[in-house]
């Protein structure tokens, strides 16, 4: 298995001192699986200024989650087990912290919304409570009723007052997702974790929450990395864009340079297989063949068993992640044909 | 919550009278009646018989006397044991309070360990000590109860540290109040011990896996998430949910515990319901028989009835459905 390790690429100059908001070095991850270790991770790097959003794209099973969950430490450790690189959040390293350093970045620093909110919620305590907990922990100056309600109605929430007492089952998907991200917000992070915030949602509901998302952008100074499915809202939300195919990272760009121009094959089936009817977008499946399993990726460069491109020597000759133009970042040595 | 009550005491209305209907039914097939041992005895003439048992309307056919058993019923009264020479209800009462005492101490035992060992279990997943526990509990769930009441009942013989069988001592009408209390808890432990070894292990095993599958629940990655330590995220959120099935679990455990009591009593000679009901099926005292397995139906019923509102005072999912 190839650990090609790539520098950092960042479209921030890096001239300043201070440390950037999140560092991804190289990270690899195993999963160990019958005393095997499966990679899902492998050679990750990915930085994230303040106030920056990033979109991760790529087919399910890619690592999308793995890596964004690692930010925080919170893949479930067995079975995963990190192999190398490093995770810094304002300039420490995630994975050497103590388990009281890792608890002051999870909310802290930051906070993750996630797929399905009716299962990502407590099912017995009342919304109310659980945002107050992340506001206990977090800004216990302002652990009160008054500060739920401005969070509940920040997330355009009608009629707050009434909802506090609610329970999760009670309130429909699109408001449960309302109540995720006011508990994200809480504890003012300076970083949102949306993975697939929208995918559980109906389609009406799919673009509040986007629209939600983007509003609270402009309103607070807090990054963002999103993980979609759906490639069609990236352009609005990110300034820039990394897709994941196996484990890797195999293109970064700014989003409107990756969207107009991709240089990467699989970037390139993936944006042909956006379904053209807005509203329809589901899960892509669109790429012949199949995402390859864990622990049988294959030899070269991963995708070419099912690149249209594909050359003799691509099944043989590992990939570098290569800065091709300014800020455009590519693993594959054929990309300008 | 009131109608849901009332709703569920109705339902009590049919099970029992479908439960006494066919316990007189099945009293009636079997042959011979209470009267039938007497009638080897050459000093009591046929008609003497005939008399006795016509006052006990055992001449009658068997749903003329269902008929009678059920207008008495409807107003308390529960009949008539004609082999302990009084009101069947009266000696139900006394012995049911003897089964409840048991059940009761074998169940708090049992839960009290129980839970806080499946939860210890389930967080120390694959330790040495939680594969030991779960050596244990099969153990527990292998042996039958039979056996363990009679290897306590050889431990009692063989060590006079616990009394053999019974619920109080020779002398107990002699003793102080307080020395009668240390008598009835002294003949407890045993019965309860045996009880609740049987009970603990099923208890411990559902918590074990009820906590596991919890623990990999998206709202425990949530509260992780929000930076809770992970004992907060443990014992507030993933056990707070892990035991609502357990609270469904408490009224078939009630009904385990009176049928594993009826074994222990019947071993263990503890003067209970299920003792009661087995005396006086083999004396064909029909009324008592009825009025005991009618008992035991209505408790088993009360307990579902008190696991479901435990239930949906516990998950709000169900309460405010
Ligand atoms: N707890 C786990 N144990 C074992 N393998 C895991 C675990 N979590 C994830 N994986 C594996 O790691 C790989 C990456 O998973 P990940 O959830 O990051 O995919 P993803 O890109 O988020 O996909 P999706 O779009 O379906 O969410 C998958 O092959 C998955 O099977
Ligand atoms: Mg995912």
């Amino acid at each position: 298995m190839s650990s090609a390790s790539s520098p950092a690429p960042s479209n921030a100059t890096s001239a300043d001192a201070t440390p950037p908001l999140l560092d991804i070095r190289d990270l690899r991850l195993d999963f160990m699986k019958d005393g095997r270790a499966l990679r899902a991770v492998d050679g990750v790097s990915l930085r994230l200024g303040a106030g920056e959003a990033l979109c991760l794209v790529g087919e399910s099973g890619c690592g999308k989650s793995v890596t964004a969950l690692s930010i925080a430490r919170l893949v479930p450790s067995p079975p995963a087990r990190y192999a190398g690189g490093e995770i810094r959040v304002n300039g420490s390293d995630v994975l050497k912290m103590s388990p009281r350093e890792l608890r002051a970045i999870r909310g802290g620093v930051v906070s993750y919304i996630f797929q399905e909110p009716g299962s990502s919620l407590n099912p017995v305590f009342r919304v109310g409570a659980q945002i107050l907990e992340s506001l206990k922990l977090h800004r216990p100056e302002a652990a009160n009723e008054e500060e739920v309600l401005r969070l509940l109605r920040l997330v355009g929430i009608p009629a707050p007052e009434s909802r506090l007492r609610d329970y999760p089952h009670q309130l429909s998907g699109g408001m449960q997702q309302r109540i995720m991200i006011a508990m994200a917000l809480a504890s003012h992070p300076r970083l949102l974790v949306a993975d697939e915030p929208t995918t559980a949602l109906d389609v009406t509901i799919q673009a509040q929450i986007i629209e939600l998302l983007r509003e609270l952008r402009r309103q607070i100074q807090m990054s963002l990395l999103l993980i979609t499915h759906n490639l069609g809202i990236v352009g609005d939300l990110a300034d820039r864009v990394a897709v994941m195919y196996a484990g890797q990272i195999v293109e970064l760009a700014p989003s409107h340079t990756l969207l107009s121009r991709p240089l990467h094959p699989y970037t390139r089936a993936l944006m042909n297989s956006v379904p053209k009817l807005k509203g329809q977008v589901g899960r892509l499946s669109a790429i012949p063949g199949n995402v390859p399993n864990l622990g049988s990726f294959p030899e070269g460069c991963r995708f070419h068993p099912r690149c249209p491109q594909a050359r003799p020597d691509c099944s043989t000759q590992s990939t570098q992640l290569l800065e091709v133009e300014p800020s455009h970042w590519v693993r594959c040595p054929y990309w300008s044909t | 919550m009131w109608t849901f009550t009332v709703k569920r005491l109705l339902h009590l209305i049919p099970i029992l009278l479908g439960v006494s209907l066919l316990t007189f039914l099945l009293m009636s097939l079997t042959p011979g009646d209470y009267f039938t041992e007497l009638a080897q005895n050459p000093q009591i003439s046929p008609q003497k018989l005939a008399e006795l048992r016509a006052k006990a309307h055992l001449d009658r056919p068997w749903y003329v006397r269902y008929g009678y058993w059920l207008s008495n019923a409807v107003r308390l009264d529960f009949g008539y044991s004609i082999a302990y020479k009084i009101q069947a209800s009266e000696l139900i009462f006394s012995r049911l309070w003897n089964t409840f005492l048991l059940s009761l101490s074998a169940s708090v035992l049992a839960w009290s360990i129980a839970v806080p060992l499946g939860i210890w279990a389930a967080v120390h997943k694959d330790s040495v000590a939680d594969r030991a526990c779960s050596l244990i509990a099969f153990a527990g769930l292998s042996i039958p109860e039979v056996l363990l009441a009679l290897l306590a009942l050889m431990f009692a013989a063989s060590t006079h540290w616990f009394p053999v069988g019974g619920a109080q001592g020779a002398t107990f009408d002699l003793l102080t109040p307080w020395e009668q209390f240390c008598d009835r808890a002294h003949h407890l432990v045993l019965p309860t011990l045996v009880l609740a070894a049987s009970e603990l292990a099923g208890i411990m095993r559902q918590m074990r896996s009820n906590l596991l599958d919890t623990l990999r629940a998206e709202f425990v990655t949530t509260a992780r998430a929000k930076g809770l330590p992970e004992g907060w995220v443990i014992y507030k959120h993933a056990v707070r949910n892990a035991i609502n099935p357990l609270l469904t679990m408490f009224g078939y455990s009630l009904a385990g515990l009176l049928s594993g009591a009826f074994i222990v009593e019947n071993v263990m000679s503890w003067p209970g319901l299920g003792r009661l009901t087995m005396e006086s099926l083999s004396k064909k005292d029909h009324e008592l028989v009825v009025a005991s397995v009618v008992m035991a139906t209505a408790l088993l019923v009360i307990g579902n009835f008190v696991a479901d509102l435990l239930l949906a005072w516990s998950d709000p999912r169900i309460r405010l459905k």
